[in-house]
């Protein structure tokens, strides 16, 4: 540490601007010192090649410390520490041959931007293993895939032989551009990744014998009579017929019930039932049927897909057991129906006797919002809703 | 249509502007009697007089100051430099009174320096020079440069049609070593104008003078390669969209001049690429010039200075492997 | 001071011609007037300077208005100039306003060069004047290109070209000189020997009277009293005669001498003042004033009232001038048309006698 100035004592390390290794010239600057009077460049005393920096950036240290040695019978011209290799000749075409990457012309990287191509699926044919401008539109030309990220370290650019498919040659391999998705997919996956992010959503199953639906419902299908007792089970445990809006619950007198309707590959639609309450199992079943055509035919009214205090979706016909379904925002709920499948359970007779009986059964799959209840809510409203459909009668 | 010399097509060309205008007229060392020392006047002192074709006196800022005076009251003199490098006797003049005459007074110069310019023939250093250099960083100076029969005498037309100083470099080697289809009668090649001498898409040799025949030699068959070169014709004002055009198309870029390297219409071009033309560059703007030596004599030493075939075969075969 | 030339110049056969330059009383009063205004632009162009109005330098030629007065009064208005900063005189006389001049210096839009070039680096073309650049004399090959297209055209017209005595030691000087000699162009040299070129004495610049330089290159020179208005337009007179008819270039070399320093700049501590005291008795104006006023044929309180009067509403003029716009400074490099000259005014009486004797 120079003395700068007589009543100097100490100085501080503000930058080091060589490091290990690096040549330095004879009154080249080599670091960068603060003391109380002055903030200054020290020129190196002798030219060399900089073996250690003994204080490091930050530290104050006294007049007079050690702060750096210098091999002053290096040369320069020789390898620096870091560098494992010579500099390879020019004219040598080599990949990677000093650790580093090759460059990016501005062609290319422009090329590239607009395409969106990751450079490191594309076979450089330049200097150094670059890719050149006429790689790049070779490549861009052959339309190859374009993975949309930087592969992982365990992912390896190996492909498999695909498949045979039936499909026509006219079925090429996708192009690297890919579909948009849909308006519709769109709106429906924004709506269903808000939801997510907002509510707190929890999934309560409850177990229930169909029996009594199965035998009361007839030509129709067990959907409008699961709905009047999804009602009958709301009407008692009113807080699951609810709106949350941020912290604003709004339990609601009616029951305005959506019943999710499958539009097919464009998606889902969520009609609602308006005053599903003042309506029998007969009633529901016509207008949710009369929705559900008007729907597929998109003859909907916006005022009918919209305001629904609980939503009901029933894909159960397709066999699958059980669903975790995202609720139908601003609702605190959403009922899944899932298949009846008939299976042997313990039937348990008025003495209290136990013997297996084949009954249909189904799983009722209730996604709840836990800002607006607990479990044990929900599995009381499930409770009920399994009561009911037990219990149906005319 | 005839096949003439670059040579006389110069001369055809001066020709055709005397008779077409009687207030064009030359005046240089040499250039009466005896036809000047390259000829190109040959038999003007004969057709047009001794007040038309006028031996000067050898002092060069005289023959441009005069020209000055002259061209300010209506006439159009063609001087001409003995050798290119002779205009540095008359740099004064050229640089400081007709260059700015028209900026500062509104006044405007319609005259034209003839410039013998370049080597390749042991001329030595006062005798191989391209000064277009020092006068590109002179504001008010135009610059042509031909390097084909048919613009030699086009090129002529234009500068002396032309109300501004206007230096036209004609390369010495070239005189009776091109040859090509010039048109007869008077016709003007646009100014700030290059020519596609030959198309490509690979790589674009830029250049102007003698080296675009070096440059298509040079480039004729370099690993199968398409190689475009261009003829700027023009050095001020610069063609600089025909040259972004070029470079957009082929991303690789070599420049040729015979002029030595430093601050030269390389450096000019490579700067203009770079900042006009970044994100179309598949590599470095490369330059092929004489280095920043006096151009010497013996012919080894001459042949080790001026950008011959060789330099820029491997000049382009390095950048397209690049 | 004479010196022997190895060979002797050609005689020139209108030697002897020695023109009585013929003067009215109005031709004379207007020789004063321009004097007069010669100086009184510049001393308040020196205000202006002081006030802080003027950027860059500024050049008067205070003391030598004689020289550029008297010649320029010779020239017909299809004579062409090439005026230098110490010669206002001339400009005025071809009928550049005062206003004007004062705008240029001030670096206004409305100036004659649009603020493009300063102090006197001006020439109005219109009136068949090409501004001076710094290098000196290099207007004096452009007077010879002049020349030589008035000989080519067989015009009966002059190209008047002014410069210093420090010019005379300069190589372009010297071509001009010869170029003018060996063909024989109409022009004329007008050699203000003002007997410093900065601070660099005659003894200093050259060993010869330039003067002698003329036979050697073959043509008339003629030395004059500088401050005589009437001799240097005399001089000039015979001169341009000469010119016109054929007889090749003359050399005018006219003494003053110069009162302020080389610009505003210069405090000039190295003039012996007894020298300036020496020639303040010879100012051209108060010894031209004197002889009119014992011909008694002009007015002169009248005249110097007009002067000043003109002055102030020249100088009101000026200052309302606007400074250019920035946005312009990088146009008009090349031009798109042909140069045109004009003529220039000429109040000498004889060009209007001549004019309706034709």
């Amino acid at each position: 540490m120079p003395q700068m100035g007589v009543s100097v004592a100490e100085g501080t390390i503000t930058a080091w601007r060589k490091r290990p290794g690096d040549w330095v010239e004879r009154d080249e600057v080599i670091v960068e010192i603060s003391t109380d009077k002055v903030e200054t460049e020290v020129p190196s005393p002798a030219a060399g090649r900089v073996a250690e920096l003994v204080v490091e950036e930050g530290a104050t240290v006294d007049v007079g410390t050690l702060l750096a040695t210098i091999d002053t019978g290096s040369k320069p011209g020789q390898p620096h520490a870091d560098e494992s290799d010579p500099p390879p000749p020019a004219e040598e075409a080599e990949a990677n041959g000093n650790g580093k990457a090759p460059p990016v012309s501005p062609v290319v990287r422009r090329i590239a931007d607009e395409h969106s191509v990751e450079l490191s699926a594309v076979s450089g044919t330049g200097r150094r293993g670059r890719v050149t401008k006429k790689d790049l539109l070779a490549f861009l030309e052959q339309g190859a895939a374009k993975p949309a990220e930087r592969p992982l370290h365990i992912e390896s650019p190996y492909k498999e032989e695909p498949a045979p498919q039936p499909s026509t040659p006219a079925e090429a391999a996708p192009t690297g551009e890919g579909e948009r998705l849909s308006v519709m997919r769109r709106q429906i996956g924004e709506h269903m990744v808000r939801s997510l992010h907002e509510a707190a959503h929890c999934t309560t199953i409850v177990e229930a014998d169909m029996t009594a639906i199965e035998a009361a419902r007839g030509r129709l299908s067990y959907l409008p009579l699961v709905a009047r007792a999804t009602i009958a089970a709301l009407r008692e445990h009113p807080r699951l017929n609810a709106t949350l809006e941020g912290d604003r619950l709004t339990v609601h007198d009616e029951v305005h019930l959506g019943i999710a309707v499958s539009l097919g590959e464009e998606g889902l639609i969520v009609p609602v039932v308006r005053n599903a309450h003042e309506l029998s199992h007969e009633g529901l079943g016509a207008r949710i049927k009369d929705l559900a055509a008007r729907a597929r035919s998109k003859q909907l009214s916006p005022d009918e897909v919209g305001g629904a205090t609980f939503t009901i979706t029933n894909p159960g016909r397709y066999g699958a057991l059980l669903a975790t379904p995202i609720i139908n925002q601003p609702q605190v709920a959403i009922l899944d129906l899932e298949a009846v499948v008939k299976r042997p359970v313990v039937v348990t007779d008025g003495q209290g006797g136990d013997s297996i009986a084949i009954r249909p059964m189904t799983y009722f799959c209730m996604s709840w919002d836990h800002r607006a209840l607990d479990g044990v809510g929900a599995a009381e409203f499930l409770g009920s809703v399994k009561r009911h459909v037990e219990g149906w009668s005319d | 249509m005839p096949e003439i010399t670059y040579l006389e097509a110069i001369s055809d060309g001066l020709r055709e502007e005397m008779r077409h205008d009687e207030s064009v007229f030359c005046m240089g060392e040499d250039i009466g009697e005896f036809g000047g020392a390259f000829k190109v006047t040959d038999g003007f002192f004969e057709e047009f007089g001794a007040d038309r074709v006028w031996d000067t006196p050898l002092a060069e800022n005289a023959i441009v100051g005069a020209a000055v005076g002259a061209a300010v009251e209506g006439l159009r003199p063609v001087c001409e430099m003995q050798f290119a490098d002779f205009i540095a006797c008359g740099f004064d003049q050229l640089v400081n009174v007709a260059g700015k005459m028209y900026y500062r007074q509104g006044l405007a110069v319609p005259m034209v320096v003839r410039l013998p310019s370049g080597g390749g023939f042991s001329g030595g250093p006062f005798h191989s020079q391209n000064p277009e250099a020092w006068f590109l960083q002179s504001p008010g100076l135009k610059v042509v440069a031909p390097s084909t029969a048919e613009d030699a005498k086009g090129l002529l037309a234009s500068a002396i049609r032309d109300p501004n100083p206007v230096l036209y470099l004609e390369h010495k080697n070239l005189y009776r070593r091109v040859k090509g289809d010039v048109p007869e009668g008077r016709y003007e090649t646009p100014m700030g104008e290059l020519r596609v001498a030959r198309e490509g898409t690979d790589l674009t040799v830029v250049s102007y003078g003698a080296m675009v025949h070096t440059a298509l030699e040079a480039t004729e068959d370099i690993d199968g390669a398409s190689i475009e070169v261009l003829d700027l014709r023009t050095l001020c004002p610069l063609d600089r969209d025909g040259i972004l055009e070029s470079v957009r198309k082929t991303s690789k870029v070599v420049v040729l001049h015979e002029a030595t390297r430093s601050c030269g219409v390389g450096a000019e071009v490579s700067s203009l690429i770079a900042e006009e033309a970044f994100e179309d560059l598949d590599g470095p703007v490369v330059r092929v010039t004489a280095p920043d030596v006096p151009i010497p004599f013996s012919p080894p030493l001459e042949r080790a200075v001026l950008p011959q075939v060789d330099d820029v075969r491997k000049a382009c075969h390095d950048l397209l492997a690049y | 001071m004479a010196t022997t030339t190895a060979r002797p110049a050609a005689l020139d056969p209108h030697q002897h011609l020695a023109h009585e330059a013929r003067l009215t009383v109005d031709d004379r009063r207007e020789l004063m007037r321009y004097m007069l205004l010669m100086r009184a632009t510049e001393e308040r162009a020196l205000n202006l300077y002081r006030q802080g109005k003027v950027p860059g330098s500024f050049y008067d030629g205070r003391g030598q208005e004689a020289v550029s007065v008297g010649s320029a009064f010779a020239l017909s208005p299809r004579d062409r100039a090439c005026i230098l900063h110490r010669d206002l005189g001339a400009h005025l006389l071809r009928g550049v306003r005062p206003g004007l001049v004062l705008a240029q210096m001030m670096g206004r839009a409305g100036g004659l060069t649009g603020g493009r070039d300063g102090n006197m680096h001006f020439g109005d073309k219109d009136l068949g004047c090409v501004g001076m650049v710094s290098m000196l004399p290099d207007m004096a090959l452009v007077a010879c290109g002049l020349g030589l297209a008035f000989q080519m055209r067989k015009e009966p017209r002059v190209a008047m070209t002014w410069f210093g005595d420090g010019s005379t030691a300069n190589g372009q000087w010297h071509e001009a000189m010869n170029v003018a000699g060996v063909r024989k162009l109409p022009v004329v040299f007008v050699l203000e020997n003002n007997q410093y070129a900065y601070s660099t004495p005659n003894s200093r610049e050259f060993v010869v009277d330039p003067i002698e330089r003329a036979a050697a290159y073959g043509f008339h020179g003629v030395k004059v009293n500088g401050n005589d208005v009437e001799a240097v337009l005399r001089a000039s007179a015979e001169a341009c005669e000469r010119a016109r008819q054929g007889g090749g270039p003359t050399l005018i070399e006219a003494e003053t001498m110069r009162m302020h320093g080389h610009g505003a700049h210069d405090d000039m501590s190295y003039v012996p003042p007894e020298m300036l005291e020496e020639w303040s008795q010879r100012d051209p104006i108060e010894t031209y004033e004197a002889r009119l006023r014992d011909a008694g044929r002009v007015d002169l309180d009248v005249l110097r009232e007009e002067v000043k009067a003109e002055l102030d509403s020249e100088t009101d003029w000026a200052l309302a001038q606007e400074m250019p716009d920035p946005s312009t400074a990088t146009g008009g490099v090349f031009a798109t048309e042909d140069p045109v000259m004009g003529d220039g005014k000429a109040p000498w009486s004889r060009w209007a006698q001549e004019a309706s004797n034709a």
